[in-house]
């Protein structure tokens, strides 16, 4: 790591205009291209802050800012276009979270890497509607919020309760939503409403190691702990009415349901298997980068396959994992309800990944190139008319569902056009967070958090106390910052606020 | 692993002094731990990790379980260490450690041997503190000096 004074490193840094800078070349050793991220004031402060605190040569323990981990990216070896920050970017694993980097395919010197998807292999939201409205369900909104945290299993050492076994779990990483649906657990249309239909046609489960299938067995089925939660929300406010309406949105008031969770453990082992590999193809390929997180594969090679292979099993492991979910979710409310949820209306609005490796057709300096685009802590936002999308979607550009922070509000994005050029039709995922975990612990009182929920009337049920203060909204950006930022620069358009009523966490 | 229940001796059951600190890291959590040797600071780094998913006083020594982990470094070899606990906690037997006892330290061939004490984790028996995900190289460090008698290890998880 190349060791400056803060003054000295904010020379490589440009404001280009009020929401976006620019990295320069030069800021980490070998970048092939230039580094770009979006903030706008609020979160300027916070990045750079970030930055100025890393800049104090011989200390130890420390760890790299998420600016300098974005240029990192950019000197890995393919990289097209610019390695992006969005507005949520804060330090991560080799790559930042919140960072976007898209390899060309055609040069068979990119790369592809697991720190560029994340150990949580395609984590993401998923959103269901109902028809009920606010008033419904506040009468027995704690019976409900209880019900939804007896059905859905939470927390460290939680174990799934859809019957499973070693079989199942290879045609399920096979098959991902199809095995679902033949399963009885979602309905056909849920799959429409899925990027890539809930399935990655490449998995191929025989790269997946025995120990990856075993921590993955007990789990699936599983939210999860940490940031992961399924909220009941209820819509707040409406930007475009059209959009949401072709989403089954109508009005203020009307009730969803919105889950967070990704591949468990079955996707942080594949994660690790991948990166140990790897380690060992650098060596061998000699590829040099940055820094030893880093760890890649060209994609062409034996383990480049092998990971992409994986990594698809691993995508449909989560989102075989969110179905579950969604089961359980419209077991609980049908139960409360006395109703059937087809009756509730409870269909799914959209489902995107945040933590994924997809292969796309981009155009770059004018050609229509393929290429891999690594999406981490980012989130898919194709504009409309773009064929990937389901065919409900086509006039509005896909969903992009933002999940905010315990007890603050979420939201629902589309994607446009001016995002499809500048940054591959990519956008950001959350809040981020601003606060370290123990530091959070340190400084938030648990009573305090709870009273404030209280009073914001959020019914609250969580597994694991500490992790109240952890996930309090003080240690996260503001979401809205994070939302409007992408809203004002382009690269997605808000369409829905979002806020919740009850919150079930890990 | 072998599992060798109901041959615990009475010494099993001393617990060693608490060598480890949770230190601030944006979104994960960063393991540092210290000890009298580099061995010392490895089983307390491992019993930080294990601390971090529940509160020790809710757990009981009632079974031990042998792990090993061979690498092509030192660091290498406290990632996959680290690993291999965590292994044992994600799947059978659902350990959670109390305390970890390593019986070969080889530097030379980068290859640990422990012994890890604890029980199967159960929800309703130990509160449910936060989940670790992976084990990362990131910012990790292994600091080695015999004559300043200095033994540290410092490493991300993460969550």
């Amino acid at each position: 790591m190349v060791v400056r004074s803060y003054n000295e490193e904010l020379k490589y840094l440009e404001k280009i205009n009020s929401h976006c800078w620019r990295i320069k070349k030069g800021f980490q050793p070998n970048m092939n291209v230039e580094g770009l991220f979006y903030v706008n004031d609020t979160l300027e402060k916070l990045m750079l802050e970030e930055l100025r605190n890393s800049c104090r040569p011989g200390m130890t323990g420390g760890f790299l800012p998420g600016v300098k981990q974005i240029a990192n990216v950019a000197s890995l070896p393919g990289i097209v276009g610019h390695s992006i920050g969005l507005p949520d970017v804060h330090s991560g694993y080799g790559f930042a979270i919140g960072n976007m980097a898209a390899f060309d395919m055609s040069d068979p010197k990119s790369i592809v890497s697991p720190g560029g998807v994340g150990f949580d292999i395609n984590c993401g939201v998923r959103l269901l509607r109902t028809n009920l409205s606010e008033k419904d369900v506040l009468p027995i909104k704690e019976q409900l919020a209880q019900s939804l945290f007896d059905h859905i299993p939470v927390g460290v050492g939680s174990k799934g309760i859809i019957p499973m076994n070693a079989r199942d779990l290879e045609e399920a990483l096979e098959m991902g939503m199809d095995w679902s649906l033949r399963e009885g657990y979602v309905w056909a249309e849920d799959k429409e409403h899925c990027e890539e239909y809930g399935r990655m046609l490449n998995a191929d489960p025989s790269k997946v190691s025995l120990r990856a299938k075993k921590r993955g067995l007990p789990q699936l089925g599983t939210l999860g702990a940490g940031n992961h939660y399924a909220e009941i929300q209820v819509v707040d406010e409406i930007f475009d009415k059209y959009a949401a309406s072709k989403m089954g949105l109508e009005r203020t008031g009307q009730v969803v349901v919105m889950i967070h969770s990704g591949s468990r453990g079955f996707g942080h082992q594949v994660a690790t298997d991948a990166l140990v590999e790897m380690e060992k193809a650098m060596k061998r390929d000699k590829i040099e980068v940055n820094d030893r997180q880093l760890a890649c594969a060209r994609i062409n090679s034996v383990e480049g396959q092998n990971y992409l292979k994986a990594m698809a099993a691993a995508a449909n492991f989560a989102w075989v994992n969110r179905s579950s979910m969604t089961f359980l979710t419209r077991q609980a409310f049908a139960k409360q309800f006395k109703m059937a949820p087809d009756d509730l209306d409870m269909h799914v609005i959209y489902d995107v990944s945040h933590n994924i490796a997809k292969i796309e057709e981009h155009v770059v300096d004018g050609k229509v190139k393929t290429l891999l685009v690594h999406r981490k802590g980012s989130t898919r936002a194709f504009p409309p008319h773009h064929p990937l999308i389901p065919v409900d979607y086509q006039l509005t550009g896909q969903p992009v569902l933002i999940g905010g922070s315990m007890g603050t509000c979420s939201y629902v994005l589309t994607g446009t056009q001016q995002g499809m050029t500048e940054t591959f039709g990519t956008t950001c995922h959350g809040a981020g967070r601003a606060l370290s975990r123990s530091k959070s612990r340190r400084n938030i009182d648990y009573k305090d958090v709870l009273n404030k929920l209280e009073s914001m009337g959020i019914s609250i049920r969580v597994a694991s106390p500490k992790l109240v203060m952890e996930e309090a909204p003080e240690s996260y950006k503001n979401v809205t910052d994070v939302v409007d930022t992408c809203h004002a620069a382009g690269i997605s358009k808000k369409t829905v606020k979002l806020r919740p009523i009850a919150v079930i966490k890990g | 692993m072998d599992e060798e229940l109901g041959d615990l001796t009475e010494s099993d059951f001393i617990l060693p002094p608490i060598k480890y600190e949770y230190l601030d890291h944006t979104a994960d959590v960063q393991l540092h731990a210290w000890g009298d040797s580099l061995k010392e600071a490895f089983e307390q780094c491992g019993m930080a990790m294990f601390a971090y998913m529940t509160e020790m006083a809710y757990v009981q020594i009632r079974e031990v379980h042998t792990i090993e982990a061979n690498a092509d470094d030192m660091i290498g070899l406290l990632y996959h260490f680290l690993d291999e606990l965590l292994f044992l906690f994600s799947a059978e037997p659902f350990l959670i450690c109390k305390k970890l006892v390593i019986t070969e330290f080889n530097t030379e061939e980068f290859r640990i041997v422990c012994k890890c004490y604890g029980e199967e984790f159960k929800i309703g028996t130990h509160p449910q503190g936060t989940e670790v995900k992976a084990i990362t190289y990131s910012a990790m460090q292994i600091i080695d000096e015999p004559k300043d008698h200095k033994f540290e290890v410092f490493v991300i998880i993460d969550i």
